[in-house]
């Protein structure tokens, strides 16, 4: 570990602290734009087609760019207080250059009406419009800025890792594959920092790319790029920015629950041979997106299939046996964060399943693009990575001791769990009975059952996101007071 | 085209599995939350759990072996040999459906086709998917709501649908990828003889 003096640590902790307010406000806000979404499509109110799209990009690019910020941002605290030197001044330029970011996107959505999606699937934003040219300039440049701002911050992170620890070699592992001994351990958290930031150095500057691309667009109207190309390059952006925020939390599970089950959890071959491979699925599982493209070279869709089915194995066969040895016969005290961290895996785990159904050829020909791509992605994310993210500032705020005496946010955990599993099912069902997604209402498909299914599924739904957030409210009240106190508290780490 | 198609049953499958995969993950929850009130020691505990996961190790390779050796001859992409009975051109485009029996060699904006066609069943029906404008999607569903085929309407490119309708009725066609404004309601119908 690195010796961070106190002065430094005050400087991490206040930019913890801004990451997690920051969060914290903002992410019941995108829940309640979810909900207008759901209750729109259930008829029981009418936000215009117009405005359910801007709420629907809204929410989507919200919660994306949210939720990979706050585990970057949770990610970086971890390594910096206890492993190596982050430069403060980078972290402030990433939290200042993305809050401009994000300004630029409410901007553009709320005010200008942009509603092209979050992922502003080529040439969308700039053919049908129903918004002005000035809010598609707006938000490509503030998306330039995410980019940029998440770019910098991936690439400082990987570079001091890599100072510190001997060498990019040495932070994904290489050095345990040899016959040598290893001198200086590798604490996991480095080796998945490592394993998930660098493809997401390579997504960002695709990301760079297509986004300069739609940059000249918007200012020569003339232009016209090849569809698959950009496509390609989208997808893999956005697939890759979605998987590696579920591993930047996945470090500190890693990091943080043998301080619950009292049991180490080290480096070793299996470990990084896991990862490893981990690192070439995260580049070339992005391709199941892309199925219904049928021009599409064939290699390439069976390389989806390829590399999806196989990411399987190590997220399993080595992560998620790695918490099982972590926590079986452990004694551990069930206090919010371990049953966060377990329950987060758990999701990760049936999400990562619905997943891989779907990327499966032959069952994407009919689920792709049904309600069963937003259950899946919404089990990923609102049972996985938000858990992983909550245990993460519970344990940031709370000690052990605190955790054990506090009934209330436990209350408010399961309320908000079993609240969310209820709502993404909704979704499933949805998918099961070919209900299309991103469909402001279903009253113009001509099959009544579809229409009626879709409707009363998306009514039902809405009940259970009041729920999920009553709970998350309980959890606040808790997690507010702590990090108050946190913060304050100059003898807390 | 496949058993698959004919009968209906990829939903009905997606979901046993599913949900047989969810409730397994749910039950191994609550064994660790149960077990871990006892204690054992840290490397007999591990022993054990790494004896299971050897065995399942064996187990995923052996589903993934399968499933990969299964679902690979079921992909929905034309054969080079592909000799379909009938050819239909569609052009998407914001927010209509442009569709006419055989090839054309007129752009995608210059051609003009209706919101319906009217194909034979049992027969070899091969659609010509291309886009005026943005990406589209050309879902074709039965009369009862089930997704039956589809394929991407992209500008630029043209994607070949290969599909036999099992039996006679209205089918319809929507949009699943999202192209704006209207994006919910292109619709057009397919007449099956």
């Amino acid at each position: 570990m690195s010796q961070i003096n106190s002065t430094d640590f005050k400087k991490q902790k206040n930019l913890i602290a801004l990451w997690s307010y920051t969060f914290l406000i903002i992410f019941p806000l995108l829940i309640i734009l979810g909900l207008l979404m759901r209750l729109n499509q259930g008829e029981v109110i009418d936000l215009g087609i117009d405005n359910f799209y801007v709420v629907m990009t809204l929410h989507g690019l919200g919660m994306a760019g949210l939720l990979y910020s706050m585990a970057f941002g949770a990610l970086w605290y971890l390594l910096a207080s206890r492993y190596v030197k982050l430069n403060i001044k980078v972290g402030y330029f990433i939290y200042t250059t993305v809050i401009i970011g994000v300004v630029g996107l409410v901007i553009a959505t709320l005010i200008g009406k942009f509603g092209a999606g979050w992922y502003l699937l080529y040439p969308l934003p700039f053919k049908g419009t129903f918004w002005p040219g000035w809010a598609t300039a707006l938000s490509i440049i503030s998306l330039i800025l995410l980019g940029i701002a998440w770019l910098i911050g991936n690439i400082h992170v990987v570079y001091a890792l890599a100072r510190n620890f001997g060498g990019l070699a040495n932070i994904i592992g290489w050095q345990y594959l040899g016959r040598k001994k290893v001198d200086t351990e590798l604490p996991p958290v480095v080796l998945i920092a490592a394993i998930s930031l660098i493809p997401g150095v390579i997504a960002f500057l695709a990301g760079a790319v297509f986004l300069i691309m739609f940059l000249l667009q918007n200012f020569e109207p003339g232009l016209n790029f090849d569809n698959l190309l950009v496509k390609n390059l989208i997808f893999f952006f956005g697939h890759t920015l979605v998987n590696i925020t579920l591993y930047c939390c996945l470090g500190w599970v890693y990091a943080l629950l043998p301080e619950y089950s009292g049991r180490e959890w080290k480096v070793n071959k299996l470990l990084v041979y896991s990862w490893n491979a981990t690192f070439f699925f995260i580049l070339f599982a992005y391709f199941h997106h892309l199925y219904m493209d049928f021009v599409q070279p064939k290699p390439l869709h069976i390389a989806g299939q390829l590399a999806s089915y196989f990411s399987a194995i190590p997220a399993t066969a080595v992560t998620m046996f790695g918490v099982i040895s972590q926590i079986y016969r452990s004694k551990i005290r069930w206090t919010i964060v371990p049953t966060t961290f377990l329950l987060g895996v758990a999701g990760w785990a049936i999400g990562g399943f619905a997943a891989v159904v779907d990327s499966t050829i032959a069952i994407n020909k009919i689920l792709h693009n049904t309600l069963w791509v937003p259950a899946h992605f919404h089990t990923y994310m609102l049972t996985g990575v938000v858990l992983f993210l909550l245990g993460f500032l519970f344990h940031l705020t709370q000690t052990k001791d605190e955790q054990v005496k506090d009934k209330l946010s436990i209350t408010g955990f399961w309320t908000f769990l079993i609240a969310a599993h209820c709502f993404v099912a909704s979704f499933y069902a949805g998918g099961l009975n070919s209900i299309p997604r991103r469909y402001s209402d279903y009253t113009g498909i001509p099959m009544a059952s579809t229409h009626s299914t879709g409707a009363t599924l998306a009514a039902i739904s809405t009940i259970f996101i009041y729920i999920l957030l009553i709970g998350l409210l309980i959890m606040y009240f808790s997690i507010f007071k702590n990090l108050r106190q946190w913060y304050k508290n100059p003898s807390k780490t | 085209m496949d058993i698959f198609n004919t009968l209906l049953s990829i939903q009905s499958f997606a979901a046993t599995i599913s949900f047989i995969a969810g409730a397994l993950v749910v039950s191994v929850v609550a064994f660790l939350m149960i077990s871990s009130k006892n204690v054992e020691e840290k490397h007999l505990a591990k022993e054990k759990v790494y004896k299971v996961r050897d065995k399942y190790f064996v187990f995923l390779s052996a589903c993934i072996v399968a499933g990969l050796f299964i679902s690979l001859r079921l992909l929905p992409y034309s054969p080079f040999e592909s000799h379909p009975d009938q050819e239909v051109t569609v052009v998407a485009m914001q927010w209509a459906w442009k569709m006419g029996i055989g090839k054309t060699d007129l752009s995608p904006s210059e051609f003009q086709g209706i919101n319906e066609v009217t194909v034979e069943s049992g027969k070899h029906i091969q659609f010509l998917v291309t886009s005026a404008d943005v990406n589209h999607n050309f879902a074709i569903y039965n009369n009862a709501g089930d997704l039956v085929a589809q394929t991407q309407a992209m500008p630029g490119y043209q994607n070949k649908l290969d599909y036999i309708f099992p039996e006679a009725g209205e089918y319809h066609v929507l949009c699943l990828e999202y192209c704006g404004l209207a994006h919910g309601f292109m619709t057009a119908t397919i007449h099956v003889k």
